[in-house]
This record gives C-alpha cells, structure tokens and sequence, in this order.
C-alpha cells in the first residue's frame, strides 16, 4: 500500500471506531493511541512532502471515479506545509497534554482523546480536500468536535462558551451551504478546480452574493472581525491542550480555507481589497481588545485573532512577496502561539480567576516554564533575533513594495500595543512580589520536552529563516498559479502522480 | 427597538435572496444534455446504472461517488454521540441518581407501542437494505429504527436498551466501513472503490458493495440516533 | 395525469416558483429571527434548525426539472435517464440534514447543562462571559 493523502483520514478513523472497543481491554490506551496517530501523521507528512517537492501536485483519486465525478483529495506545496505544520503540531500537543488534568475519568478520557484527535483530523482534512462540499463536511467535524471540547470541564462556563460557539458555527455552516447550494445551479459541479475554470460564466450580481457568503461562513472559523465573538470565550474555556489546538492548528485550517475560495475559486479584483481591510480592521479591534484582558488566556486570544488578521493583510497585498510573507507568518504564529498557550495554561492551572495579577513572582517556583513564555512573547511581538522578527520584516517590506504607507504605520503602531501587553505579563512573572505558599501545577517530563522543542524551533528559525524561507516561496508561487491547479486535477486520470 | 432593526435587516436579505433566486427558475434544466457529460449530474443519470449496477442514482452518488462524504458523515455523528456522552457527562456517583424523565404514557400508547416497535423497526430494516432499489437507503432506514426505540423509550419506564451490546455495533459497523475502503487501497485500487461483481440492475444483489455499505451505515445510525435519544432522556428530574 | 400536471405548471410556473423559493426564503428567516431575537435557548436552537430546514428545503428545489421522475432506474424506466431529476442536490442534502441534526443534538446537550447550572432558560440571564 502507498502512502497517500487519504492516510491523514482513515488511520485516524479507524482509531475514533476503535478506541470505545480498545479501552475495555485497557484503561489507558485512549491516553497512547492517539499519539501514534499523530506520530503516523509526521511520518506520512514527510512522504508526501518529497513527493510534492518533485512533483509539484499530488492529487488522489477517491473510490475510483476521477475528479469532478467523484472526489479528489490533493496536495500543494502551500497545503502539503500546512497540513505537515499540523500534523508536527498535533503530536506535540498530545505529548504536551499527556496526563494534563491530574484526575479524569475513564468515560471522559476516552471522549476527551477521540474528540481531539478527530478535531485536527477534521483540520486536515479541510485543507486536502478538493471538493467543495467535502470541505463542508470536514468543517462540521471540526466544529462539533471544537464545541464539545469547549465545554468539556464541568465547573466553569464552559457550557456557555461552547453555546455560542456552536451557534454561530451553526450559523456559519448554513451560509457556506447557501453559497455551495447557489455555486452549484451556476457551474453545475462540486470540484473545485473545474468550479475555478466555469467561474467566469456566472454572472456577477450572483458570483458577489456566493462570495459573500463564503466569506461570513468561512470568516467565523478565521475569526475575521465581526464574526470572531465567539473565539476569547472558547479559548479561555478550553482545557490548555484544546485552547493550544485551536490556536494553531483550527483557525489555520479557517484561514486555508478563505485563502483557497478566494485565490483558487474567485476572480474578483475587489476581493484582495477586501481582505486588507478586513484584515486591518480585525487586527486593529483585536490587539486593542487584547490591552484591556485580564485574563491570561483571552489576552492570548485576542492576539491570535490580531496576527490572523495580519496575515490576511498580508494574502490581500498579494504580491509573491507578500503572500510568502504571510505563510511565514502563519508558520511562526502557529508554533510561537502554541508554546505561549503550553506555557499559559500551566502558568494558570491552579489560579480561580484565571488573571494576569495572580502570576505574581511566579518565575522563581517555575523558571522553566516562565522563560519559554517570555521567549514566545519577544516572538510574537518580533523582536530579533526570533522568527517572529523575520515574518514581520517580510510582510512590512511587501507593503513597502506596494507603496502602502498606511499599513506600514497602522503594523508598526499595532506591534507597539502588542509590546505593551506581553510585556506587562513577563514583568508580573518576574518582577513582582511573590507568595510562596500559593499551590503551582509543576508540569511533568513529556509536557516539558514539547514545549522546549518549540522554544528550540523558534530559535532555530530566527538564526536561520533560509532554512524555511526557499520552500514557502516555492509555495507562494504555486499557490497564485491558478492555471496548473486546474490543469493537474482535471487531467490526470491515475489514482496518485 | 431591537425588534425593529431587526426585521428590517431580515427584509433586507429575504429581498437580496429573493433577487439571487429570481436568476435560478424553477425547473428549469441546469444539466444540460445528459449524455453529453457537461454537469456531474448528467454523467451520473447515464452511467450509474451501466458502471455500478445500482438502480437508485442517488444512492449511487452517496454511497459510491461521494463516499468520502458520507465517510465523514458518518463519522460526524459518531463525534456527536461522543460529544453529547461528554458534555453531559455523570460520574459513577451521580449515575444511580439518574433516571428517565418520566413521561406521561397512556395504555392506549404503551399497548399501541408493543405492536408498533417491531412492525417499524422491520421497515427500517426493509429500507436500508433496500437502499439500491427503492428511495431510501441507510440513514432514512436507521433514523426509522430510533424512531421506533424512541416510541418504545418513552411508553415504558423499564425498557432500557444495552448500553455495552450498543457500543459494539457502533464501533464494529464504523471500522467495518473504514474497512471496506481500506481493502480498497490494499487491492491495488482507490480508496472504497466498488471491487466487486455488479450483479444484474434491480435485483436485491447488486451494486457491488454498495448495498453494503449502505446495510452497515443503517445500523451505525440506528444505534447512533438510539444512543442520543437514551443519554438525553435520562437526565436527572430536579428534586 | 403527467401532461396536465405539466400544462398547469406552465400557467402557474411564477405562483409555483414564488411558493417554493418563497416558502424556503421565508423560513430562513424566520429561523433567523428567532435566533436573534428570542430569549428561551430551545427556542433559539429551534431557529436553528428552521434556518437549516429552509435551507434543505432551497437544495430540493433547485434540483426539480420540468417535467422530470424520480432519479431511479425501476423496472419499466429504464430508459427515461433523460427526463430525471436532478439527483446531486438530493444527496448533498441528505448529508446536509444528518449534520444539522447533530448540531442540534449538541446545541440541546448544551442546552440541558446550562439549565442545571444556572437554573433558567433565559439566555440573558446566562451572559456570565463579557468582554
């Protein structure tokens, strides 16, 4: 058996079938199994990424039928990275999130570990399909799983939380399929890449009004403002290893998604237009939403949805530069956000009220954990020499390219903020006074070697950005190459090239 | 004042979807000549019966052109059982203190249920196996098994369907369909590719695997939709 | 029976399309209504759920064409391949209604555990999380 894109679906698969069965023989191996699903994953991710190196495209044919008449599954340069990111990702967070709560239940166990590992599966699977309504089904995994993991603890408000969440998911859902229902009376087929060649026979008024609604629906799980009210409350609900999946794995798999319709599907000028100011807008509302929080975890939030919006700035500039830019950006922001999350959610375990002010002096009881926060903090917020620094650079100088001043300042000003927020958190670690005989979550072993493995990725990138820099522009390139997409779908007839 | 700026927004999409479908009539042919292949559409009508022996298209493109779909499906309800199994979660404690809610039955119902549960749970059965032949297939046919373990959940206090015996089902149906596609791949082919013999159209064996599949969905979905039916029922009655 | 089905088409084609567009437009938003404007959370989820059956319902109606059968070869049609319905929106919304249903089976679960731990229905009575 080749290895081939349709592994990320099914080995996880058999694993959700498997696992009610298999934890009757063990009451522990819901905790192991997943990890070596996710191990897979990494294993696969680096198959397929030699292939698409060579290659270019890799496109799998389901059940026999070739694209449009059945559905295809395929894999770019830009899709091939992110989905290997995710799969990098998902099995550094099993590792991080192995015995995370100190008491659980066997029901809950099993619950909590198929729900997870199906929410990054779900991920996935948004991004290598390659039909339409195949991506609708993925995102209503994504989204149920991601609500039920929202309201997974009991006490607090997760119900609340995971409530909102699934009603304007819900909502989302129903506007993506008014948009796939009304596409569809228009160039009569599912596929993408021939709904991207039969684009330009449908006719404006109706092409605006489905974009419009692909970009609501898709801009909920993107967090796009206004539609991101439901993100600072799933996230600070979550228990850490969600929050850290929804952080860099789910909202990646939104975003994909956005920039897919929009570059693959769409050929309207406004649109990239329009991804700039969506972007500003939600950048500008998110980080000043940040300065205001309390709470650790939403602040967090908040400054996700700020760098989201900032690589949507980044995709609507358009240029080669600045689309590699903004997978740049999505690369560090996936791994600096992740380790802040790690970092987070042990620096808040045993506080009640989840606030910055109850961190105080806590670096001396757990140094470890609080230089790798600080270490992600001076990268997200760009400081050199750390990979954030890099993305940042590359993206203000694409906008140089454009002449677009405006961004450059409302960026530059936008980090100020950001300054200003994270470092109010490291100075609490470690310069206020400190109580000794608060309870702190010491984290064990294996949480520790994922999050010194991110600390130690982003070093590695900051030092050396050659490294990554060479593949995304290769990516950036395919991804605009509208044309060979189209033409490597449509005209292969054998299962994998 | 809400309520007014409200329905003004409501009017204000009801008339730019109005303006969208006006573009779209009503019955209007959008595939085209079906044997010329231009829509997916017209491939499927002229081809299905020919290519997979299946005489409901529908369930052709369900089970056998889309069958990632409905892999996915599929998998979306198992993850909202899960879901729901999680989030209303009861400790070992707290399990002896639940019990059904307790609904008002009459006799007429539970003698009237007594009759009915067999007669409907063997029509589901008629239509998921059915499902090549005849409208329907595995989902109507599971979803009209729970309807006849609701009827029966709600006459009878005592009726309690075997939680373990569920589970098993549940999971031995889904790994059975992973497992179809996966044979697919280890025969040198495509992902639930239909491999084997076809068999004559309209006969109860045709379709290849199809109506095999489509049996092993209806019992997933059967237990399935029972499964959530059960856990929502048997919430604690407040005190 | 067919040709007079199809003449009272043709005159009425308008007042048809308008009662089943109209119909599917109309309960999208009054599924949108009541989950902006009601207060009791089962009546918002059942919003929801009226939203995703106007919804369905507009997949349906896309598919039907003039004078078009069923999309099964039965015995005696096996021939009529041409004078079909259109059979994808059918299955599209066959998936399409089973995810619903599971949104709505979470949004209820939801729903229970809110009312145990806030003892009301009300949702604005439940906005604990604010800015």
């Amino acid at each position: 058996m080749v290895i081939s894109p349709i592994h990320y679906i099914f080995v996880p698969l058999v694993a959700a079938f498997a696992i009610p069965l298999l934890s009757k023989l063990n009451k522990e191996l819901p905790r192991i199994i997943p990890g070596i699903v996710l191990f897979y994953n990494i294993i696969i991710s680096f198959v397929l990424m030699q292939e698409v190196n060579e290659v270019g495209y890799i496109s799998e044919v389901i059940a026999g039928w070739r694209a449009p008449i059945g559905i295809n599954l395929i894999i770019t340069p830009f899709s091939g990275f992110l989905v290997s990111l995710i799969s990098v990702l998902g099995f550094l967070i099993w590792l991080y999130g192995f015995r995370f709560k100190k008491v659980i239940d066997d029901g809950e166990l099993r619950s909590y570990n198929i729900l997870q590992m199906m929410m990054i599966t779900g991920a996935i699977g948004i991004i290598i399909t390659g039909d339409i309504f195949n991506l609708f089904v993925f995102l209503e995994i994504v989204a149920i799983t991601a609500v039920s993991l929202t309201s997974f603890y009991r006490g607090r408000d997760g119900a609340e939380a995971g409530f909102k969440y699934l009603l304007i998911g819900g909502f989302a859902s129903a506007m993506i399929l008014l948009a796939i229902l009304i596409l569809y009376t228009q160039v009569g087929t599912l596929n993408m890449a021939e709904i991207a060649e039969r684009m330009h026979t449908v006719p404006t008024e109706i092409k605006s009004t489905i974009l419009i609604l692909f970009i609501v629906g898709f801009g909920i799980e993107a967090e796009l403002f206004p539609l991101n009210g439901w993100a600072p409350d799933a996230y600070s609900q979550a228990p850490g290893p969600t929050s850290t999946a929804f952080a860099g794995i789910v909202v990646k798999a939104g975003v994909y998604g956005l920039i897919r319709i929009i570059f693959t599907l769409f050929d309207i000028e406004g649109a990239y237009d329009f991804l700039i100011i969506a972007g500003l807008i939600t950048m500008i509302i998110a980080e000043a939403a940040a300065l205001k929080q309390t709470n650790l975890k939403r602040m967090l939030a908040y400054s996700s949805i700020g760098q989201m919006g900032l690589a949507l700035i980044a995709f609507g500039i358009g240029t080669k530069e600045a689309v590699f830019a903004a997978m740049f950006l999505l690369l560090n922001h996936a791994i600096i956000k992740s380790l802040l999350f790690m970092t987070g959610s042990i620096l808040m375990y045993n506080s009640k009220e989840k606030t910055i002010s109850s961190l105080h002096g806590i670096a001396k009881r757990l140094p470890f954990i609080s230089i790798l926060f600080a270490i992600g903090a001076f990268a997200i917020v760009g400081l050199p020499p750390f990979s954030g620094f890099w993305s940042k650079l590359y993206i203000l100088s694409a906008a140089a390219d454009k002449e677009m001043i405006f961004l450059i300042v409302t960026i530059l000003a936008v980090s100020v903020i950001e300054i200003i927020y994270y470092f109010r958190v490291v100075s609490k670690l470690y310069f206020a006074e400190g109580t000794t005989n608060v309870e702190v979550y010491k984290p064990k072993i294996n949480a520790k070697i994922s999050m010194l493995i991110l600390g130690i990725a982003i070093f590695v990138i900051g030092f050396y950005p050659d490294l990554v820099t060479g593949y995304l522009h290769n990516a950036a390139d395919i991804l605009l190459d509208k044309a060979s997409y189209i033409q490597y779908v449509l005209n292969t007839d054998s299962t994998i090239q | 004042m809400k309520q007014v700026f409200i329905i003004i927004l409501l009017i204000i999409i009801g008339y730019f979807l109005a303006n969208t479908f006006v573009e779209i009539p009503f019955g209007g042919n959008r595939i085209g000549n079906v044997e010329s292949n231009e829509t997916v559409a017209g491939y499927y009508l002229s081809n299905t019966a020919k290519k997979t022996g299946v005489a409901n298209v529908i369930t052709a493109i369900v089970v056998n052109y889309r069958g990632l779909d409905t892999l996915g499906e599929v998998t979306v309800l198992f993850l909202a059982t899960t879901g729901l199994a999680s989030i209303l979660y009861r400790r070992k404690e707290e399990e002896e203190d639940t019990e059904r809610l307790n609904l008002p039955s009459s006799r007429i119902m539970r003698s009237g249920v007594r009759v009915l549960f067999p007669a409907i749970v063997l029509l589901g059965i008629y239509v998921f196996i059915h499902g090549h032949l005849t409208p329907g297939g595995g989902f109507q046919g599971g979803t009209i098994v729970a309807t006849g373990f609701l009827l029966m959940l709600i006459s009878y206090k005592g009726f309690n369907t075997d939680h373990n015996r569920m589970v098993w089902i549940e999971s031995l149906a889904g790994l059975s369909f992973v497992g179809i596609g996966i044979w697919g791949l280890l025969s040198g082919n495509t992902f639930l590719e239909n491999t084997t013999n076809i068999g004559v159209v309209n006969s109860l064996i045709s379709g290849g695997l199809i109506p095999i599949i489509y049996i092993v969905v209806g019992f997933k979905v059967a237990v399935e939709l029972t499964g959530i039916l059960d856990i929502l029922l048997k919430i604690k009655p407040k005190k | 029976m067919q040709e007079q089905f199809n003449e009272i088409f043709i005159k009425y084609h308008e007042i048809i399309t308008i009662g089943v567009y109209g119909t599917a437009i109309a309960l999208m938003l009054i599924g949108l209504y009541a989950i902006l404007m009601k207060k009791n959370l089962v009546k918002i989820v059942i919003g929801l759920t009226i939203l995703d059956a106007g919804i369905h319902l507009l997949f349906v109606g896309i598919g039907y064409i003039q004078n078009g059968t069923a999309p099964i070869f039965s015995p005696g049609y096996e021939n009529s391949a041409d004078r079909m319905v259109d059979p994808v929106p059918q299955a599209l919304v066959l998936t399409a209604i089973i995810i619903g249903f599971a949104v709505t089976a979470v949004a209820l679960s939801l729903v229970i555990r809110l009312y145990k731990h806030h003892n009301t229905a009300k949702i604005d009575q439940i906005k604990h999380l604010k800015w």
